[in-house]
């Protein structure tokens, strides 16, 4: 299979196509989408903002009629509207709603041919999942530096560096850019890359949809991060944002609210777009029993997302409105039910846990069978088990709320669903282990993160066992325990596949190798420095630390002084990741079609592959892990097409 | 699979059960119990620990022995054997998994009913509507019969802990105090957002939810003084919400609890009257600061007996400083405090106000 390379020319493709209509000139320049246009576009929407808000306040003859933190509140919906108008996120659709003649598609507006392209609205998901992942990756870098600065507080008891509302502040915002901003729409990133190639789609089913998802992104990060320059500083009731607390604290909290809202309809987006081409778009004889279990991890990780996210924007918005409204959502004096916020917050949330989950899982699918050179073990109970946690991800909420004082008799059957959802997780991890037996296992990076992945998170998964027993839950519930659990899963289960990825299609996305020497000293800095940063969080959480605090007992200071200094090491690891990236993607060697020797689709194109992916739509023709299988082959083009009725089964 | 490898991989499974197992056991990873909860809670800690140890023995041998034997040279490009699953290892590790948790799910059920019961509900149901209520309602139970579980009330504010005893004529206290052996239901108030009671070495935790009456049991098996501690984040003040507890035989208790109740306001459970010093204790002024009259050593707000010097550094009269203080809290803080100290105390009436710039000022008189 790996002789079957697509000799495609660029060049070619696009003398297929239109040529793209001239740049516009002169003052036309600031009329066009882009950039020009993004600052006079914002500046309009502020004052249409700020208008609507004095002409309410004056009508209603109110004072003052200028209120910043009303205008503040207002302005975070329609500033970056403006700016998804004036970067030409919305042309199409107008002119179509409005009923002018609509641009004939002359896909000037598709691929990338220099940097610039990857700074617009682009309709080609390689370029789309390009934008994700380095957006992220900045993200990432920030939300990270914020842990840095709470772990440089907690080195010591006591207040050294930050006062309370800032240390609340790191926090809060550091939980919420590595959810929102990193392990979400990385996947999401990852997935729009490889989703269409690995089904033999040309592109996503809505490519302006997939454009405009993107670009919510920035806004909903740059929301979260400025939120630090509010008076009265960053939202600071954590990322659950708990009423009534995050009721009364200073306006950065609306900075989160409407973060939230940007973010989670990019999301909502993004799988609506998954699922349709999921659906829709696939090649041939690509059957669901056929697809790659990465496909069938999206597909399952975007039902939990158009199912579940409109809950947490419900939520954040009725805190906007307790706060700004002064209705009673959450206020028991005017009749609310605060443990609803939790109750809704947790609908969302809980599912959000797979959200983050299930593309890893489908990465480490990949990178094992791939790597360890063998079929994946039990395919069809890899993709029921997914499905199955999708369904039970629905039915564990509350085991958030064990002490939270809701309803007693609810807390068993949560504990059991809990608890049931552990049989599918180890569905998986014991696939994975069997995939691995007796498999000529090649031991490159992207096979290192997989492992680390699957090891650290059978602890994340067993610290979780812990977690939904409820007298155990009872105890450990809000203490530096639950800290430890959530980054086995999310650091050592989510990052960890989100690393795996990255590296396992950096030569697909760039055309270029990575280094590996520099890979596998990043993946042992990471791992060695992450278990000596998280591992004793156990221990103190199971002693009487509880999370989210800047101060704590002085018995407890030799730890953290570990903790902090480890912690400062994994930091570190990451220069070595992006030192690498920059750099190998800059200069790296130029990488072959298929480096890996893999059989999915995505590998049988060029590195990067053509504008529009596939020269001729493939024909699959068996199952995309035949690895050792003579004669097994999951994908062909025309040439080598096999007979009809010649299907190769495994 | 060879023999050779099945004992090589035992092997590996029992070093790597039995490392883990040592970190279990040499690590002392739960608080020593003071409680008859955090006995049964340990035990089923001690119940998953050790299916945990088994599961990940297994899981780690089998990387580890993947690594070591399946190990591809640089220049192999053969594939492995192409195998595509197994029916019966895979009907095993669903059906195993799922005893497993099922048994952990039995336990944990069963601990938890054990945990929260009280001695004196007559039937099980009554013990289940008892527990069940979460009617909006005030804690106000009046037993004093020993054989009855006793009643604290538990009030959180931020950034304090106060507790009333209304078998004992409500008394107040800043610090909790308990009799040993003998269970206490805890019922929990909030006055503004939500906080959670935890005593590590109790094991036990409840949140207290403003306009929510939530409940925790404890039966005391130990004398001693531990933490008690706020693990819900309720703001600036979060970190130092913290206070004691203190277990003491019965006699010392009752004796305590008796002398606590003369004092307070008879007959009357609402905080209320105007001595100043039942109102710096019925708002929790002492569980931030230190007053040597109220006997308080709270440390998370400036020292009040050094209020004078205060006041002459904010170029303030005395009265007219500790009033502002009281209503303004940011508007004068001191240096190397944070400006945590709630705005909520500007609502008391203005009588319990004036009683308490009198109590701080007078120096406790």
């Amino acid at each position: 299979m790996s002789d079957t390379v697509l000799g495609f020319h660029e060049n070619e493709a696009q003398a297929e196509h239109p040529a793209p209509a001239p740049p516009p000139r002169g003052f036309h320049r600031l009329l066009a989408p882009g950039w020009l246009r993004v600052p006079w576009m914002m500046a309009l929407f502020f004052g249409l903002g700020a208008g609507i808000v004095v002409l309410v306040r004056w009508a209603e003859g109110w004072d003052p009629i200028w209120d910043g933190s009303v205008i503040t509140t207002v302005e975070l919906t329609t500033v970056p509207l403006g700016f998804l108008v004036g970067l030409g996120g919305f042309d199409y659709w107008t002119r179509y709603a409005v009923g002018a003649p609509t641009q004939p598609e002359d896909h000037s507006g598709h691929g990338a041919r220099s940097w610039r392209d990857y700074f617009r609205i682009n309709t080609d998901h390689k370029v789309i999942g390009i934008q994700y992942l380095v957006t992220t990756i900045v993200f990432f870098v920030i939300a990270g530096l914020l842990a840095m600065f709470m772990r440089a507080e907690l080195a010591q008891p006591g207040m050294q560096f930050v006062d309370n509302q800032t240390f609340n502040g790191l926090f809060s915002v550091h939980a919420a850019l590595m959810i929102f901003l990193f392990v979400i729409p990385a996947f999401a990133g990852l997935g729009n890359y490889v989703i269409p190639l690995m089904i033999g789609a040309p592109d996503m089913a809505f490519p302006r949809l997939n454009a405009l998802s993107f670009w919510l992104l920035p806004i909903a990060g740059v929301m979260m991060v400025s939120s630090f320059l509010a008076p009265g500083g960053a939202f600071a009731a954590g990322w659950t944002g708990y009423a009534p607390l995050s009721v009364h604290q200073p306006i950065g909290t609306v900075f989160f609210n409407m973060g939230v809202q940007w973010a989670g309809a990019s999301s909502i987006m993004t799988a609506l777009n998954f699922l349709v081409t999921i659906i829709t778009m696939r090649a041939p004889g690509m059957t669901f029993w056929r697809m790659p279990l990465l496909v069938w991890a999206n597909f399952t990780t975007s039902l939990l997302v158009v199912i579940a996210t409109p809950f947490i924007a419900g939520s954040q918005f009725f805190v906007l409105f307790d706060r700004v409204m002064h209705t009673h959502f959450f206020d028991y004096t005017g009749g609310g039910y605060p443990l609803g916020y939790q109750h809704i917050f947790w609908f969302y949330s809980h599912p959000a846990v797979y959200i983050m989950m299930l593309p890893g899982f489908g990465i480490a699918s990949e990178v094992i069978s791939v790597m360890a050179r063998k079929p994946i073990f039990g395919y069809r109970l890899m993709a029921l088990s997914l499905m199955a946690i999708l369904v039970l991800g629905f039915s564990v909420w509350a085991h958030h709320m064990f002490v939270a004082g809701m309803a007693p008799w609810l807390r068993v059957p949560m504990m059991v669903t809990s608890l049931v959802i552990a049989v599918p997780t180890g569905i998986k991890v014991f696939s994975w282990l069997a995939t691995l037996w007796e498999g000529r296992i090649h031991f490159e990076t992207p096979m290192l993160f997989a492992l680390g992945f699957v090891s650290m998170f059978v602890i994340g998964g067993l610290s979780g066992i812990y977690l939904a027993a409820v007298p155990i839950d009872i105890h450990a519930s809000d203490t530096y325990f639950v800290v430890a659990h959530i980054h086995y899963v999310l650091f050592g289960g989510s990052l960890f596949t989100i690393f795996a990825g990255i590296y396992f299609w950096f030569p697909k996305m760039t055309g270029r190798m990575y280094n590996e020497r520099l890979g596998k000293l990043h993946f042992w800095l990471t791992f060695i420095g992450f278990n000596l940063t998280f591992f004793p969080m156990h221990w103190l959480g199971l002693q009487g630390m509880p999370r989210r605090v800047a101060d704590y007992a002085p018995r407890f200071a030799d730890l953290n002084l570990f903790i902090s200094i480890a912690s400062f090491g994994l930091g570190i690891s990451t220069v070595v990741f992006l030192y690498n990236m920059i750099t190998s993607w800059r200069f790296g060697p130029a990488a072959s079609a298929n480096p890996w020797r893999s059989l999915t689709l995505e590998w049988q194109v060029s590195s990067p592959p053509p504008i529009f992916n596939f020269d001729e739509i493939p024909q699959v023709v068996g199952n995309p892990y035949e690895y050792g299988v003579p004669g097994a082959r999951h994908g062909v083009f025309n040439g080598d097409r096999v007979q009809q009725g010649e299907e190769v089964h495994a | 699979m060879r023999r050779g490898s099945i004992v090589q991989l035992v092997v590996l499974g029992m070093l790597f059960g039995a490392g883990a197992a040592a970190v279990a056991l040499l690590i002392p990873w739960l608080p020593d119990p003071a409680s008859e909860q955090a006995d049964r809670i340990d035990f089923v800690f001690w119940f998953v620990t050790a299916i945990c140890i088994a599961i990940f023995a297994l899981v780690a041998a089998v990387i580890v022995y993947s690594i070591l034997h399946f190990r591809a040279r640089p220049d192999d490009d053969e594939d492995g054997p192409p195998t595509h699953g197994n029916t019966g290892l895979e009907i095993v590790w669903t059906a195993v998994p799922a005893a497993l948790v099922t048994a952990i799910s039995i336990v944990s059920a069963v601990v938890l009913a054990k945990n929260e019961h009280l001695p004196t509900a007559a039937t099980a149901s009554a013990a289940r509507a008892a527990q069940a209520s979460t009617v909006n309602g005030l804690c106000k139970t009046k037993s004093a019969d020993p054989l009855k579980p006793l009643v604290v009330c538990v009030m959180a504010q931020q950034f304090s802990w106060l507790f009333k005893y209304p078998g004992y004529g409500n008394a107040t206290s800043a610090t909790l105090r308990l009799p040993i052996h003998r269970t206490v239901q805890l019922q929990l108030q909030s006055t503004d957002v939500i906080h959670s009671f935890w005593v590590p070495e109790f094991g036990q935790k409840q949140d207290a939810v403003p306009g929510l009456l939530t409940k925790l049991v404890i039966t005391p098996t130990r004398n001693g003084i531990f933490p008690v501690i706020c693990t819900e984040l309720c703001g600036l003040g979060h970190a130092v919400m913290r206070s004691q507890a203190q277990v003491t035989s019965e006699a010392d208790f009752v004796k305590w609890a008796k002398s606590r109740g003369s004092t307070a306001n008879p007959g009357n459970g609402a905080p209320g009257g105007t001595s100043g010093a039942k109102l710096f204790v019925d708002n929790g002024c002492n569980g931030c600061h230190t007053f040597k009259p109220a006997s308080s050593t709270g440390t998370i707000g400036p020292d009040l007996d050094n209020l004078s010097e205060a006041a002459r550094r904010a170029n303030q009269p005395l009265d007219t400083f500790i009033r502002e203080s009281i209503v303004d809290p940011g508007k004068y803080v001191e240096p190397g405090y944070p400006n945590a100290m709630p705005g909520t105390f500007a609502t008391l009436p203005p009588e319990q106000i004036d009683a308490l710039v009198k109590y701080l000022s007078g120096g406790g008189k």
